[in-house]
């Protein structure tokens, strides 16, 4: 019988070749289990990282299926199997299932309440990526229950924060540095995003837009990775199909999208109206003294039950109300109806502190609006190309622009959960124009917006966006630099520099070396007349650090202090001087930028 | 950087180390259990949804059966609810909106489940006749084409045949007679002969369509499985009257039981050929005094027509010279005298023709002049035209 072999420290286990493999292979389980640890633990930390990546994909993928499933069952059980719950379901399940989330949040999970977007962007910049998993159960449970009940909100933004609520239990655990447990759970958010919505692409883009807003090629990947193995075990267990299922259209003459420039005023206007209400009435809500949270959620799902009562379609996600509007099954009068009293019940059940998410409410507002307009403008136009149902579809993406403010998120979304790339030139157009009203008239993004309110100054993913990006360019001078070659004479370059106190003596040693020469330097060896003396002779200093025009400003502060001037080269030539930068230039170029 | 440093640091202690081992572990061992219980919680799911689905579908086709399409709708929704991407719930739904009268709102389904299956011949019937009742002919004809070339799961040849047979009858209801033509003619050779059925309706569209030639040729293949099939008699019987054939037709039209004949246009088709075969002198086994006379008459009831559309139009027949049609034919046939005329043919019978050219030419100037004739004259004028008399 073979002895096991010791439980040694991977650090000291020699490497694994195929000599030791052999001989492990036959020593039972635990050697196996030694051997396979030893190569995850022995890897490179980055592969390490994208290993972590795929596991937190499948288990966050798992469940986000699991919790579809539960706000379905919840659904069916709470307001039966019909899309018009009969009377006293449609009142008393909302505001029944009112009071038990109310007393879930208060009592056993504080940290559930909200949409999940902020809360994990909070995590990441607050936390050092720390989310309780207290926090993915509370989300979990009472989610469910709100949304099953009736609540008009979406299960997508906590399915991100339930899968950052992962990543960052995993990362904690398995003893991470910090920057990666930070950094891992945007990985998870991204997968939990993916399998909610069926979405990888819009799903790794709002998390690098909203989450994280850098495109930093380490967490990318690993961003990807993620959303890719959450998304592939998500249509394991709930298949493949898209979200919606629209026709295909074309757009025939490059005016007929202009059909959808009425479409991003008007979704543009409806986000910024959104906003307002929620920007205004949210501190107000949270000003209500503390007992009032108890009946919160209960009274808004009351209301919404009320608003049941005649129009149950804006009760819950609504995802079959949208696959219905895509299929012209409103009329345009009913279509604006339900976007109105949509954004009403979504602002009382997300007023109320009622855990759910933001994004399938503006899926559902976007898609009533989008199909009113379209069904408006082809009353008036019969020509115009596309359906209500691309209206629709376009209109989803529009609000979603304009509601949460990311623009190129709300692209690929429109595209990933139709499965319907015609749709890409129109949505474009109309975000782009929701995008823009709504920026003009709210500064701030509804999720740093909220984050605000609730005393967190986030960094703002949509400023440092816009910010201005000095380069080389923006602090270099042109005709400060006199470039002098080795073999040039000191009087003669001494007569050069004569009466231009400004320009400074650069020596091209080579292509790609370049000195500096002091004034005094010069003028040390030209005071000595016993004989003449070259360039070559002086002590310059160098090689000096080159930069180029295009460079970041920041990149040349680095070397800026170092030396009296940096040369500005040119990258086609390395022994032509564009101009220079001092440190002084650099200053004075940062001075001129607006703060904000 | 070193090779050590871009590994994982565990650091130098064992426990920590396994600590680590055991977390790896754990998530394993979770995942794995995690996956069995997402398994088993979405195979329930499914089970559920599916249960409810059909359930709902149920309903929806059992309230549609009894024609209660908003019932049919509500459940058919529903249904689709947990099974949107069911092709057959979807086209049920679109079936009965368009049952409902809103057939732009099954269209869109419709052009969902078209887009994913073009060559569907269902989906492309149920697409045209909602572009049919919309009048849309074009894309009508699109898709009854679509589903003429069409995938039938059943029965493909017969839904084929019937789908063309309802393009047809929607091209001839919209007055697309030469669109109509190519279909019939079309479905026609495709029928296959034993099917009577089938003919039956054939040959009523190519009684539709005009195509008398075709339309009797099917009726009689009709008439000769079963020699007293009423409708192909009255086929046979029109498409030989349209023909010129009336003395066919009369044989058609003489062994219709007489419940048949009562209709107004069966009748006055009926008693014109009776008529027509009464003043035909060109009828084999005729005796050479009533060729002769039947041509008398001819001459004798066409200048009476003759005259009185003269005094209808204004026109004087004995002007000079004649200048118009009337006035010519009045002219030629002023030769003829009743009384001696037919004398005069019984003696010289190879001028019966010539009379009744005289005749025939005095009816289509009438006709010209004075719209259609009726009675005698109607047969006279008839009778002209199966002789092969261009009309003026």
């Amino acid at each position: 019988m073979t002895e096991p072999a010791p439980v040694t420290s991977p650090g000291n286990i020699p490497p694994v070749t195929n000599e030791s493999a052999n001989s492990t292979s036959q020593s039972g389980f635990r050697t196996m289990w030694e051997v396979w640890t030893n190569r995850v633990f022995t890897m490179r930390e980055d592969r390490f990282f994208l290993f972590l990546a795929v596991l937190i994909g499948i288990l966050s993928g798992l469940a986000v299926v699991c919790f579809r499933i539960a706000i379905e069952w919840t659904q069916i059980e709470l307001l039966g199997s019909s899309l018009s719950p009969t009377f006293p379901r449609v009142i008393l399940a909302p505001t029944l299932a009112g009071f038990a989330v109310a007393a879930l949040v208060i009592h056993a999970f504080p940290r559930a309440r909200g949409s999940g977007v902020n809360q994990t962007k909070s995590a990441v910049y607050v936390s050092n990526g720390y989310i309780p998993f207290n926090t993915v159960v509370g989300k979990f449970i009472t989610c469910a229950l709100a949304i099953g009940s009736g609540q008009s909100l979406g299960p997508e933004d906590p399915s991100l924060q339930m899968g950052a609520g992962i990543a960052s239990l995993i990362g904690r655990r398995l003893r991470l540095s910090q920057e990666k447990v930070r950094l891992i759970a945007p990985v998870g958010a991204a997968a939990g995003l993916a399998a909610a919505f069926n979405a990888p692409i819009s799903a790794v883009l709002f998390v690098l837009e909203e989450v994280i807003g850098t495109w930093s090629a380490g967490v990318l990947g690993a961003i990807v990775l993620a959303a890719i193995s959450s998304v592939v075990t998500m249509r394991a267990f709930l298949g493949p199909e898209s979200m919606f299922r629209v026709p295909l259209f074309r757009v025939a003459k490059p005016a007929d999208l202009l059909a959808y420039v009425a479409l991003g005023v008007v979704g543009g206007l409806a986000s910024l109206v959104f906003l307002k209400w929620l920007a205004y009435a949210r501190p107000r809500m949270q000003s209500l003294p503390r007992w009032t949270q108890h009946f919160q959620p209960a009274a808004a799902g009351l209301l919404i039950g009320i608003i049941g009562i005649r129009l149950p379609q804006v009760m819950g996600a609504g995802y079959p109300i949208i696959d219905q509007a895509m299929h012209g099954q409103f009329t345009w009068k009913l279509l604006l109806v339900l976007a109105a009293l949509k954004i009403l019940a979504t602002g009382i059940s997300f007023l109320s502190g009622t855990p759910g998410g933001m994004f399938a409410p503006s899926l559902f507002i976007g898609a009533m609006l989008g199909g009113a307009v379209g069904a408006i403008e082809q009353h008036f136009f019969p020509a115009l190309p596309g359906t209500v149902g691309t209206f629709a579809l376009v209109g989803m993406g529009t609000f979603f622009a304009g509601f949460l403010r990311v623009p190129i998120t709300s692209v690929f979304m429109v595209i990933e959960v139709s499965g319907n790339y015609t749709a890409i030139l129109p949505v474009m157009i109309s975000s782009l124009i929701a995008y823009g009203i709504s920026r003009s008239y709210v500064k701030v993004p509804l999720f740093d917006l909220l984050a605000r309110q609730d005393g967190l100054v986030l960094p703002s993913v949509e400023e440092q966006r816009e910010q201005m990006i000095l380069t080389v360019e923006d602090a270099m001078r042109v005709d400060a630099a006199l470039v002098l070659e080795r073999t040039d004479n000191i009087a003669e370059a001494l007569k050069r520099l004569e009466g231009k106190e400004g320009l400074l003596p650069f020596l091209r040693v080579r292509p790609g070396e370049w000195n500096f020469i002091e004034h005094s330097e010069l003028h040390r060896l030209a005071a000595d007349t016993s004989q003449s003396h070259t360039v070559e002779e002086t002590n310059s200093k160098g090689p000096l650090p080159f930069v180029f025009r295009d460079m970041s400003l920041e990149e040349a502060l680095h070397w800026a202090g170092d030396w009296p001037a940096l040369p500005v080269l040119s990258r086609a030539d390395l022994s032509k001087l564009e101009g220079l930068v001092t440190l002084d230039d650099i200053l004075k170029a940062f001075r001129k930028v607006p703060v904000r | 950087m070193s090779s050590s440093a871009n590994t994982i640091v565990v650091g130098k202690k064992g426990p920590r180390i396994y600590s680590r081992e055991a977390v790896l572990l754990g998530c394993m061992l979770l995942l794995v259990l995690f996956v069995l219980f997402t398994a088993a919680a979405s195979r329930m799911y499914h089970k559920k949804i599916h249960v409810l689905a059909d359930d709902w579908f149920d309903e929806g086709e059992a309230s549609f059966r009894v024609g209660d399409v908003k019932s049919a709708l509500t459940d058919y929704r529903n249904a689709l609810v947990y099974s949107p991407d069911n092709a057959k719930f979807q086209f049920h739904l679109a079936q009965a909106l368009a049952a409902a009268g809103r057939g732009d709102e099954g269209r869109s389904y419709l052009l969902n489940l078209l887009s994913e299956s073009p060559g569907s011949g269902e989906v492309n019937l149920a697409l045209a006749r909602i572009a049919a009742h919309k009048a849309l002919t074009n894309d009508a004809l699109r898709y009854y084409h679509g589903a003429i070339y069409g995938v039938w799961e059943n029965n493909p040849i017969d839904m084929r045949w019937q789908v063309r047979r309802e393009l047809a009858e929607y091209l001839l209801d919209h007055g697309l007679q030469q669109q109509a033509v190519p279909e019939i003619i079309a479905l026609a050779d495709s029928t296959p002969a034993n099917d009577t059925e089938q003919l039956r309706i054939v040959g009523n569209l190519l009684l539709k369509a005009k195509l008398w030639t075709r339309a009797l040729d099917v009726f009689r293949t009709l008439l000769i499985v079963n020699a007293s099939d009423e409708d192909a008699l009255l086929g046979a019987a029109t498409s030989a009257f349209n023909l010129g054939k009336y003395n066919a037709a009369l044989d058609y039209f003489d062994k219709l039981p007489e419940k048949n004949r009562n209709s107004p246009r069966v009748a006055e088709m009926y008693k014109t050929t009776q008529q027509i075969n009464e003043m035909n002198p060109f009828l084999p086994d005729l005796s050479r005094e009533a060729k002769a006379r039947r041509a008398a008459t001819a001459v004798s009831v066409a200048t009476t027509r003759l005259q009185q559309c003269a005094t209808q139009v204004g026109q004087s027949l004995t002007a000079t010279p004649s200048q118009t049609q009337l006035q010519k034919a009045f002219a030629e046939s002023k030769e003829f005298t009743p009384d001696e005329s037919w004398r005069n043919i019984t003696k010289h019978l190879e001028t019966v023709d010539e009379v009744m050219g005289h005749a025939f030419e005095m009816e289509n100037a009438a006709a010209a002049a004075c719209g259609e004739p009726e009675g005698a004259d109607r047969a006279l004028w008839l009778l002209s035209r199966s002789q092969g008399v261009p009309a003026q």
